[in-house]
């Protein structure tokens, strides 16, 4: 299996403490960057990534290796986690600041050049659509941005940004082969 | 041209998976579908697939060098460390071991109307093992919601782990359902039952692999 991430999170799932050890060198700094680009604070980002890996040891065998890679499965994991932390911040001023900090979901140049091929699919799916859709998309999946996030963001109504993303999702997955 | 896309419910149901993915979802929404996922192996799938689908986007994050923060996350797993003094209540029940190896659990608050509470279900994928907590004010209460009997060499044990503080015991779990007082309880803190020996751990430290485990998560 070309995956070392999957080999390591098998591992793991044994209760194998060394393998877990090289899971996190292997892979905390990946994390670290979904994890600090959701949250904002790298002292919450730390946090939260103390948590991953307590989960990640906790549900190492619920990885499938037939269903996706071994990082897929760790990211979705820190994502899901990151997002859920940044909906539990009451204070919305944080959330705001979280959105100024990072204000970048438009498409880079250079990510381009050495993406993967799922990346190119994914990049050239995103190309096919208006381009402050495909912005907002790439916001709410790479930031944490939710649709209330997104609507003051691009100025807009909370249903037409709700139906603007819908229809994008819709078209996405058509383009990407369902 | 309506505003608002009619969908049948199947491809309703893919765009709330897509967009429970992508994150677009505010907390109550996020709520209700992962409450949903706990039962509904479809939706869990159509989350799945969109997961894989979007992957390509995960290049996007750039590398950012983490500390090695394995010495806390280890001490949280597995504590070495002296820890408060046991309190073992009920009786000892032998209660069976069931499955060890994939464990899962979802903590999900519990809002109600009085005083503030949170609930915690703690589940094990294989072996049907399921318990619920719930706690409110000072007390917790754990019930036992579905799992096999009895293997009378074992128990089970139940932990609470605040914060980087090794775990302290609440003593072997007892029968189908449990009160405790325990003051301090609170968001962020994690709670995990161990398989043990019969009647518990005996030096008030867990030694026996984690059964189920989850963090309680406050309003």
């Amino acid at each position: 299996m070309d995956d070392p991430i999957a080999i390591l999170l098998q591992k793991t799932a044994t209760q194998d403490r060394a393998a877990f050890r090289e899971l996190y060198s292997a892979s905390s700094s990946k994390l670290m960057g979904v994890l600090l680009r959701i949250l904002s604070q790298r002292a919450e980002a730390e946090d939260a990534l103390q948590e991953v890996y307590t989960r990640v040891w906790l549900k190492a065998g619920r990885y499938d290796a037939t269903k996706g890679r071994g990082m897929t499965w760790l990211i979705s994991l820190s994502r899901n986690l990151a997002i859920d932390r940044l909906r539990q911040r009451s204070d919305h001023v944080s959330d705001d600041d979280a959105m100024e900090a990072h204000a970048d979901p438009a498409p880079r140049a250079e990510t381009r050049l050495i993406a993967t091929g799922e990346a190119r699919r994914i990049n050239d799916c995103f190309a096919t659509l208006e381009p402050d859709r495909a912005a907002a998309l790439r916001g709410a999946y790479l930031a944490g941005l939710s649709y209330t996030d997104l609507a003051t963001k691009f100025d807009v109504p909370l249903n037409t940004m709700r139906t603007w993303l819908r229809r994008s999702l819709l078209r996405l997955k058509e383009c990407m082969g369902s | 041209m309506t505003d608002q896309p009619i969908l049948p419910p199947d491809e309703d149901d893919d765009l709330l998976a897509a967009e429970y993915v992508l994150g677009l979802l505010d907390r109550e929404e996020r709520a209700l579908v992962e409450a949903r996922l706990r039962r509904d192996a479809t939706l869990m799938l159509r989350v799945e697939d969109w997961e894989e689908r979007l992957s390509g986007l995960n290049d996007d994050y750039a590398e950012v060098a983490a500390p090695n923060l394995m010495p806390q996350i280890e001490a949280r797993l597995f504590p070495q460390a002296p820890v408060a003094r046991r309190s073992l209540f009920g009786n000892l029940w032998a209660w069976g071991s069931a499955a060890t190896a994939a464990v899962a659990l979802v903590a999900y608050l519990a809002l109600t109307p009085a005083a503030p509470s949170y609930t915690a279900i703690l589940t094990a994928d294989a072996g049907g093992l399921k318990y619920e907590a719930t706690i409110s004010q000072d007390t917790l209460t754990l019930t036992r919601v579905s799992g096999t009997d009895a293997d009378p060499t074992h128990s089970y044990e139940l932990w609470v782990i605040a914060g980087d503080n090794p775990p302290v015991s609440l003593g072997v779990v007892p029968g189908n359902a449990q009160t405790i007082t325990r003051p301090g309880l609170a968001e962020g803190q994690t709670l995990a039952i161990t398989l043990e020996q019969s009647g518990g751990s005996p030096d008030g430290k867990p030694h026996g692999p984690i059964v189920a485990a989850g963090k309680l998560i406050a309003a």
